[in-house]
């Protein structure tokens, strides 16, 4: 699991640019959107690419997708549980 | 009478200010973002913008670092400005990006890259980090043409509601080569706002 909160860290950084930010600075129960990393929409919209791309995740419901991406430790276990690559 | 008050050149491997090289020590996208953590800093969506918006926004920026300097404001005032923006590529760089993401093998069309597929964009990034509150417009025209550029910056100004203008040419065919020619237009300035001034500058090398 710790692997792939790393792995996850590390694709969400580089997908987002958040070019100043670094896996470590991410906190793994912290909110991603406001107060957290303050991700907006379009970057949720990108996660939901990554989540389809990286692991074979196809998120059709939206309120689905605002429940997992409440933190890294949610998304995780998601990814754990649903990934199909 | 309008008048210059400031300019920029700023091409894949050189910064003029009013005519002056300023240092630098990179090249195409590696420069714009040399500039942006030398002078400017503390944006972080800079990160996410496209080609054309990092090179408009880094220019408009050292553009208006210039003005901090000289007037000692701490922050930028620009509720009377107007944008007015020109190139002939449109979001071309940005739109073979995207164009990469919809591959037919390879199908993931990526959001953050779509949202720039519009030339005017640029011109949005710049007005909500500085506070324009005016005019925003981005012409699209066949070559670098100053007549045009003066008649529709002329046009503009001449509604008393803007007392300055940041306008010229914004030019990116990808994110290696660009160049910008950006001008501070304002009614006080002494080096007249005219064709032959205004040619000379956007031919500067």
């Amino acid at each position: 699991m710790e692997d792939l909160i790393l792995k996850l860290k590390q694709e969400i950084i580089e997908v987002l640019n958040l070019e100043d930010v670094k896996p470590e600075d991410i906190e793994n129960d912290i909110p991603l959107f406001g107060e957290g990393l303050g991700l907006d929409s379009i970057d949720a919209l990108e996660l939901i690419v990554l989540m389809e791309k990286n692991y074979g995740i196809k998120l059709k419901d939206p309120a689905v997708g605002k429940e997992i991406f409440k933190s890294i430790n949610v998304m995780a276990e998601y990814i754990k549980n649903n990934r199909t690559k | 009478m309008l008048g210059i008050k400031n300019w920029i050149n700023l091409n894949s491997s050189s910064v003029f200010f009013k005519g002056t090289r300023i240092a630098t020590d990179a090249y195409g996208k590696d420069l714009l973002v040399s500039l942006y953590r030398k002078y400017i800093n503390g944006y972080p969506k800079f990160f996410k913008m496209d080609p054309l918006s990092r090179l408009g926004f880094v220019a408009c920026e050292l553009l208006f670092n210039s003005e901090k300097v000289e007037t000692l404001q701490t922050d930028n005032l620009n509720e009377d400005s107007c944008l007015i923006l020109f190139n002939k590529s449109a979001s071309l760089a940005n739109d073979k990006i995207y164009n990469e993401t919809i591959d037919n093998e390879n199908y993931f069309p990526s959001p953050s890259v779509f949202v720039y597929t519009l030339p005017n964009i640029v011109t949005g990034e710049i007005a909500i980090k500085n506070k324009i509150y005016g005019e925003t417009s981005f012409y699209v025209i066949d070559e670098l043409d100053a007549t045009t550029i003066f008649n529709v910056v002329s046009s503009s100004m001449s509604d008393t509601n803007n007392n300055r203008c940041i306008c010229g040419w914004l030019e990116c065919s990808n994110e290696d080569n660009f160049n910008a020619i950006l001008l501070m237009i304002d009614k006080t300035s002494d080096t007249l706002f005219n064709i032959e001034n205004l040619r000379n500058i956007l031919n500067y090398k």
